[in-house]
């Protein structure tokens, strides 16, 4: 592990952003730590994918989705999940895709499991009549050059747990995929613990 | 207390209540996503072959309804957004922008907002830098992005003037940058 630093760091407005850009970098991926809030977060770029994990508390979950009026079961079902909010970037010349249904997790105990999907997701939230359609990952995209998506990546672990994560992507016929180590959940609130 | 009066105060105080989350969730996205966003790009890809755009019919702001069709024989930009997606919130001034420029020349710019309420989006227009002229439409139940194939917020679709699409863009763009305003400049 060694500790990286941003390369460019223009006028006294990113100087937090410097302080920021401040990580540890570990076989490829940089973990960093907003110092005002202490999110965590883990970036990989290569093989022509750019992805983000983010902490997502569960309180934020549940306030976002309480101010889109869907109901608690909704909100609790996924608050109560080890949430990543998920950036992916095709940074390749060529169509790129993933499929969330490939992607696997491994927890602390070493067991791998996979992640539940958007289309999962859906077919809960539409049977309870929830027509809301956003926020989770898209499981399935093709990305044309430039294109890029968020959403959350919803993990059936415990809150402050760690996982390492196997994120599989293709780009034409060729299969990628890279480990992401030691991702750790948000941790619970206060008052939940 | 009159009919009209109750009426008016609930919906002050709805107009209230809908600042106020509006607010908390801007507060709320920047808190949890307080890391470095990705720059927006300016590429839009082309559909090839360009596939034709699923009419639709959506209310606007004020109740009235729009079709896509009542804009054919010009050149569409549709976009699929909401106010809670960081990127979506972050394009819309320069698709005012790039409106403004062409709108004389036949560009229409149509932002089909998912799940909102219509008070809450009113709220978040009249807080941007640059309010949006072009009309916004209310797609509540996601019907009309199922239709689009729409796989995340925000997507962008460049329409031409028979109503097929030619371009696509998934993810937040400057749409005002010289290579989107020449692919305009090829459908007008």
């Amino acid at each position: 592990m060694h500790i990286g630093s941003a390369k460019i760091c223009a006028g006294l407005l990113l100087v937090a952003g410097c302080v920021q850009a401040a990580a540890a970098v570990e076989d490829g991926v940089t973990m960093s730590t907003d110092p005002d809030t202490g999110t965590k977060s883990w970036k990989f770029a290569g093989d022509g994918l750019d992805i983000e994990l983010i902490q997502v508390p569960p309180d934020f979950i549940r306030a976002s989705y309480s101010a889109r009026g869907l109901p608690s079961s909704v909100s609790e079902a996924v608050a109560t999940r080890c949430v990543f909010g998920t950036i992916v970037r095709n940074v390749s010349d060529r169509p790129l895709s993933y499929r969330v249904a490939d992607w696997r997790y491994t927890n602390a105990e070493g067991v791998e499991r996979p992640i539940k999907t958007k289309s999962e997701w859906l077919k809960e939230w539409h049977a309870m009549g929830v027509r809301f359609s956003w926020s989770i990952l898209a499981d399935d995209p093709t990305f044309a050059v430039g294109d890029w998506i968020q959403g959350f990546t919803t993990l059936a672990e415990p809150h402050g747990s760690r996982v390492n994560l196997k994120v599989v992507w293709s780009i034409e016929d060729k299969r990628y995929e890279k480990i992401m180590s030691n991702l750790e959940c948000a941790p619970a609130p206060e008052n939940d613990a | 207390m009159k009919r009209s009066c109750r009426i008016w105060n609930a919906r002050l105080h709805q107009r209230m209540m809908l600042k106020a989350i509006a607010l908390f969730l801007l507060l709320a996205v920047s808190a949890a996503g307080a890391v470095d966003l990705p720059p927006l790009g300016h590429t839009m890809n082309p559909v090839s072959p360009p596939l034709a755009a699923p009419d639709f019919k959506l209310p606007d702001m004020d109740g009235e309804r729009h079709a896509l069709s009542d804009f054919r024989g010009k050149v569409v930009m549709l976009n699929f957004w909401a106010t809670w997606c960081p990127p979506c919130r972050r394009e819309m001034p320069s698709m005012q922008r790039l409106y403004e420029k062409f709108n004389e020349r036949g560009l229409v710019v149509v932002a089909v907002n998912q799940f909102e309420d219509p008070d809450l989006v009113f709220e978040f227009t009249g807080r941007l830098s640059l309010e949006p002229t072009f009309p916004i439409l209310f797609d509540r139940e996601s019907r009309v992005s199922e239709q689009f194939k729409v796989k995340g917020l925000p997507t962008t679709y460049l329409l031409d003037k028979q109503g097929k699409i030619r371009y696509r863009a998934i993810g937040g763009r400057e749409f005002d940058h010289p290579e989107v305003e020449a692919l305009i400049e090829g459908l007008l």
